[in-house]
Parts: C-alpha cells; sequence; structure tokens
C-alpha cells in the first residue's frame, strides 16, 4: 500500500448512508448484468447456428436483454450516485426503498410480458408494434411491459425529486449545482463538490426525459386499449428515442460519480469543481438531450436541421468527455504513485472504455456513413463498448470498492486474470461487432446467413469470457460481503 | 465505404487507448508540468477545427438528397409484415433511381444491398409517411431488400429482390 495511498484512505472516513440498501441493489444489478450476459451469449450462439432457438423466443430473449441491460445500468448508476450524494446531502431512505420497490415491481412486470406473455417488440416498443405483433403476442403482454416500465419510470422520478429537493434545500438551487457561480468567475464559499454537480445535471435531464418516456407510453397504452386512437409514429418515434437516449446516457453520467469520489483515494488529489469542470457538465446537460436525433438519421421526413443537429451534436458531445473528463484523468493519474487494485483499475478502464466507445458512435453519427452503417452490427459494437468497457466497469469497480475494506493492496493473481479477462473479452466481443458491422450484417435478426456465421462464432466465443468474469466479479462481491458483515 | 469506415475507427480507438495505457504507466513517473491545462485547450481547439471541416466536408452536398426527377426513374416500394412488394422488375443500371417507399403496418427498414450482401444505402420506412431515398446502380446484376429495423418475429425472412439491367445506348 502506498503511502499516499494510505494517508487520503485514512483521510477518507466519511459517512456510508444507507450503504445497506445501495450493497443490496449492487447485488441485484450484478445478478441481472450476470444473466443479461447469458441471454447475450445465447443470441450470439444462436446467431451462429452454435444452438438452435426459436426465433420467437429470440426476440424474447433480445427484449429481455436490452431492456434488462438498460435498466440494470440505470439501477446501478441510480444506486452508485445516491451512495456518493449522501456525503454531501442528507437523503431521505424511504425515498430509495419505495425506489427500488417500484423497479423491482417494474422488472416483474417486464419479464412476465415477455417470457408468460410472449411480448419480444424490444426495449425501444417502437409505435405501432406492440399492438401488431403478427399474431406472436396479445396486447395484454405488451400492456404489462409497458406498465413495468411506467413502474419503473414513477420510481426513478421520485429518486430524482429527492435529490433535488435536498440539493436545493442544501445549495440554494440546481442553478448554483451546477457550478453556475463558478463559471460566472463569483465567489463560492462552497462550491457543489463533482457529484453535486453532476447530480444537478442528471436529475434535471433525466426527469425531462422519463416525463417524455412516459408521455409516449401512456399514448401507446390507450392505443392498445382502444386501437382507434391513433399515434403519430414519427412523433412517437422522437419521444422514444428521446427517452431512450436521454436514460441510458444518464446511467453512465450517474456512474461516473464512483470515478469522481473512489479515484481521489489512489491518486491523493482529491478530483474537484472547477469552471472548466461546470462548462462541461453544463455542456452535457444540452448535449445530451440534443443529440438524440442521431439516433433518426434515416427517418428522411424529419426537418433536415433536425438532422444535422445530430450530427453536429453527436461529434461534439465527445469534446467534454475525451478532453474533460478523459484528461483529467490522465492529470490525476500520471505521478501519482496510484496503487491499481481491482478497484482502481475497472474505474480508470471504465472513463478509457466510455471515451474508445465514443469514437464509431461519432462516426455513425455522421449521416453519410449512417447510410451504410445505420442498424448493422455497427451499433451494438459501439453501445456495448461505452457500456460493458464503461459504465458496467464502473459499477464492478464501485462493487470492489465496497467489499475493500481500508486497505490498499497491489492486485492479487486471482484478480489480475479476471480483470485482463474481462478486458480482452470484451475488447474482442466489439470488436467483432464493428467488424460486422462493416460487413453490413444487420443487427437484431434471428438467423443468420452462412456468409456471416464465422463473426457470430468468434463473437459468442469472446462473450464466453465476459460471463465467466461477470460471474467471478458478482460472486467476488457477495462472497466478500458476507465476509465482511459476518 | 464501409472497410475505410472501420480503419478510421480502430486507428482512432487504437491510438486513444495506447494513451490511455501510456497514462496508466505515467503514474509512477513525474506530476503533470504546469502546461498540462494549455494542452487541453489544444485538444479542444483541435477537436473543434477537425469537428467544424469534417462536418463541412461530408454535409456538402446534403447526403439525403434526391437525384432531379428530369433524370431519375422513381421505383414504388411497398411494405408490410414481413414482405416487400416492388413495382418495377427490371431496372437500368447508370440512372439515378428513386425509392419511394410506405408501409402498411408498423416501421420497417429499406436496405438496399448487393447480391453479396454489401449495404448499398437505406432509408426507414415509417407508418404514416413516403419515404424516398436515391441510388445509381452502376453494374448490372441482382440487387436484395433487406428490411433493417427489427419490425417483429419474422423480420429476419423480410428479404426481396430486384434485377438491375444494362441498357444500350
Amino acid at each position: 500500500m502506498s503511502a499516499v495511498s494510505e494517508l487520503v484512505a485514512e483521510k477518507s472516513i466519511v459517512t456510508e448512508p444507507q450503504a445497506g440498501a445501495v450493497k443490496l441493489t449492487m447485488i441485484l444489478s450484478g445478478a441481472v448484468f450476470a444473466l443479461m450476459m447469458v441471454f447475450g451469449l445465447i443470441m450470439r450462439a444462436a446467431q451462429g447456428q452454435l444452438i438452435e432457438v426459436d426465433p420467437a423466443l429470440f426476440y424474447q430473449l433480445l427484449t429481455a436483454h436490452g431492456a434488462g441491460m438498460v435498466g440494470t445500468a440505470a439501477l446501478s448508476g441510480a444506486a452508485i450516485m445516491w451512495y456518493f450524494c449522501g456525503r454531501h446531502i442528507v437523503l431521505t431512505a424511504g425515498i430509495f426503498w419505495a425506489f427500488l420497490a417500484l423497479f423491482l415491481l417494474g422488472v416483474v412486470l417486464i419479464l412476465g410480458s415477455i417470457f408468460i406473455g410472449g411480448y419480444g417488440g424490444a426495449w425501444t416498443f417502437l409505435f405501432p408494434l406492440p399492438a401488431m405483433s403478427g399474431g406472436a403476442w396479445e396486447a395484454g403482454a405488451a400492456a404489462a411491459f409497458m406498465l413495468g416500465y411506467v413502474s419503473i419510470g414513477v420510481g426513478f422520478l421520485l429518486y430524482y425529486l429527492e435529490l433535488g429537493r435536498q440539493i436545493h434545500a442544501r445549495y440554494g438551487s440546481l442553478v448554483r449545482a451546477l457550478g453556475w457561480n463558478l463559471i460566472l468567475g463569483r465567489e463560492d464559499k462552497n462550491p457543489p463538490p463533482p457529484t453535486i454537480v453532476a447530480a444537478a445535471a442528471v436529475t434535471i435531464f433525466n426527469s425531462i426525459g422519463i416525463i417524455l418516456g412516459a408521455a409516449v407510453l401512456v399514448a401507446s397504452l390507450v392505443h392498445l386499449l382502444v386501437p382507434g386512437f391513433e399515434v403519430n409514429a414519427l412523433l412517437a418515434k422522437n419521444l422514444i428515442y428521446f427517452f431512450g437516449h436521454v436514460f441510458i446516457n444518464a446511467s453512465i453520467y450517474m456512474a461516473v460519480t464512483a470515478v469522481y469520489e473512489i479515484l481521489p483515494e489512489y491518486t491523493g488529489k482529491p478530483w474537484k469543481s472547477n469552471r472548466l469542470f461546470a462548462i462541461a457538465w453544463n455542456a452535457v446537460l444540452i448535449f445530451v438531450m440534443a443529440v438524440y436525433w442521431h439516433h433518426l438519421l434515416q427517418d428522411v421526413v424529419m426537418p433536415p436541421w433536425m438532422l444535422v443537429v445530430g450530427q453536429l451534436v453527436s461529434y461534439f458531445s465527445g469534446i467534454p468527455l475525451i478532453a474533460v473528463t478523459a484528461f483529467s484523468t490522465f492529470l490525476y493519474v500520471r505521478g501519482s504513485k496510484m496503487t491499481w487494485d481491482l478497484t482502481s483499475s475497472l474505474l480508470v478502464l471504465s472513463v478509457a472504455g466510455w471515451a474508445v466507445g465514443s469514437i464509431p458512435a461519432s462516426i455513425d453519427g455522421m449521416i453519410s456513413v449512417n447510410k451504410v452503417m445505420h442498424n448493422t452490427m455497427w451499433v451494438p459494437g459501439h453501445f456495448h463498448t461505452y457500456l460493458l468497457l464503461g459504465e458496467v466497469a464502473m459499477a464492478f469497480g464501485f462493487m470492489a470498492w465496497l467489499v475493500r475494506g481500508k486497505t490498499i493492496a497491489q492486485m492479487s493473481g486471482l484478480d489480475r486474470v479476471a480483470f485482463v479477462t474481462y478486458l480482452a473479452g470484451a475488447a474482442g466481443f466489439v470488436t467483432v461487432f464493428l467488424f460486422s458491422g462493416a460487413a453490413s450484417i444487420p443487427r437484431r435478426w434471428a438467423v443468420h446467413y452462412e456468409e456471416w456465421l464465422m463473426h457470430d462464432r468468434i463473437g459468442t466465443l469472446f462473450s464466453v469470457l465476459i460471463v465467466m468474469t461477470t460471474l467471478f466479479f458478482v460472486l467476488r462481491f457477495v462472497l466478500r460481503l458476507g465476509r465482511s458483515n459476518g | 465505404m464501409q472497410p475505410i469506415v472501420l480503419l478510421i475507427s480502430l486507428i482512432l480507438m487504437a491510438a486513444l487507448s495506447l494513451v490511455f495505457w501510456l497514462a496508466t504507466r505515467a503514474s509512477n513517473g513525474p506530476e503533470p508540468g504546469p502546461n498540462a491545462n494549455s494542452k487541453r485547450a489544444g485538444l479542444i481547439w483541435a477537436m473543434t477545427i477537425v469537428g467544424v471541416v469534417v462536418a463541412v466536408g461530408s454535409l456538402r452536398p446534403w447526403p439525403h438528397a434526391l437525384a432531379s426527377t428530369d433524370d431519375a426513374i422513381t421505383v414504388s416500394i411497398t411494405s408490410g409484415q414481413w414482405w416487400w412488394d416492388i413495382d418495377t422488375v427490371e431496372i437500368p443500371a447508370g440512372r439515378p433511381i428513386n425509392f419511394s417507399a410506405t408501409t402498411e403496418d408498423v416501421t420497417h427498414g429499406l436496405g438496399i444491398y448487393t447480391s453479396d450482401l454489401r449495404l448499398l444505402t437505406q432509408v426507414q420506412v415509417i407508418p404514416g409517411y413516403t419515404t424516398e431515398v436515391s441510388y445509381t446502380f452502376e453494374e448490372p446484376g441482382t440487387y436484395q431488400v433487406l428490411c433493417m429495423e427489427f419490425c417483429g418475429v419474422a423480420h429476419q425472412d423480410m428479404v426481396n429482390e430486384f434485377e438491375v439491367v444494362a441498357v444500350e445506348e
């Protein structure tokens, strides 16, 4: 253990608010991550014709995998941010329990709709597909799926209401919590720490996203009950992708608070808010909401200026990420003499994976490229990069930190093997997706042509590595949690 | 275009990964120098300039521009779960084609592929709208239409084809 790390570890004796609830949430998150990865493995193996899966079941697994991964990324991100916000503001425990209960109710409804009701309309519930299954599922199954989303959304709104309320109580306003005194060069004796700046921004944009998502969910539910009630399909698509894009990005922006709060224990340098940091987060607040049009670049009936904004913001969103978050990580790490254990390795990897994943995403955000890459395997290629190597790595890093104890030691042999295997598995897995996208293989196809099987089979091998190491990370967390509690 | 996109992406991704790897190695080196933040400012300016140049270069001409109706032939494609109906059996090579697509039920994705499964262009087909995309086929042969937007349990079976034929001057 380095002298600097020891000093910081001793100094960072801070309150651990609602640690029990957060640890339980991380156990659930880890278990669902593992299960959803198994679903992913089954789908890749089925595409590679290594196993036989009926297309109806394939699309049910696809729906569960998408909804489950997005939901769990958001759940784990929310738990992480709640935990670290508790260092700066007092949060009501009952709200988190209510949030968790509503989330679990949503999970039950979603899983029931898929595996009992047969719903397989993908996590994006693109209007009017849920109501037009071609006989694969009944309207009731689609309604249960959407009610599950509504339950999860209500839970998240409660969560953000409490966060916003307490941030307002502590910092006077969300504007101040967003760092506007820093931006305007005004004196602020109590500037918001990075975690609070992040929480304020996410509270604003994800609340807006969830409310707009609720609007299209309600309209879709009414359409299921009263088929004569028509919804404009393009408007519905805009609302769905606004909600979906904002929600999945919010999961990463919540989880990054683990980097802000934990990495300083290793580097000995506290992660502080400054003018550039505040500007970056205010840019993120706008960019996250303005960029969703890059999902509609092939919807040529959209006003062209919206597609241009989608392309531009898609690229310029990379600046706060690469030039602020990633660059700051370089500066904090450089010369820190930090100890590389599982926690610090996963957290630095998460920033790298997030930043690297933004590159194929930005390139696909160009309209001319999107014409030949949209809805090919390129798309899961880029989002798996910043989820598997980004958000999920942040969650695993946080879990490793929760059970680390006060001593920081170099990675043990087993941890090192697991870390390297996870990195190799995830990097290989996403690279195969990118090659498949460049080979024009469409995404979300249950059955693949002979020409594509080699891609699928190599991807399957890498996904086995990911599943194995994920099981290791989750079991390691649960076992050490039991030991420390015992 | 796809191999070039792949190559550029992999090079940039590898370069950024290398920077991260070097950063982790530098944890045992000296602390950042006093001009670290000016390097950051340089990076922000460089990314901004590259972004503007690439945006201008890639948006002119407008990627969704349709071919002039004076030269182009319009081919109508109707779609539904899980079929494509193409109103023209043989399409002439060397002339711009405006594909005009509609759907009778859910959203589909009109993807036009070569016979060896390379995606040439695509457009989303949305209920209640007619969407159009232009393409000029230089080579005669069989081309395929694949669905690019998940549309239900037989999505992967939503395939059709058409012929592009050489036209004598």
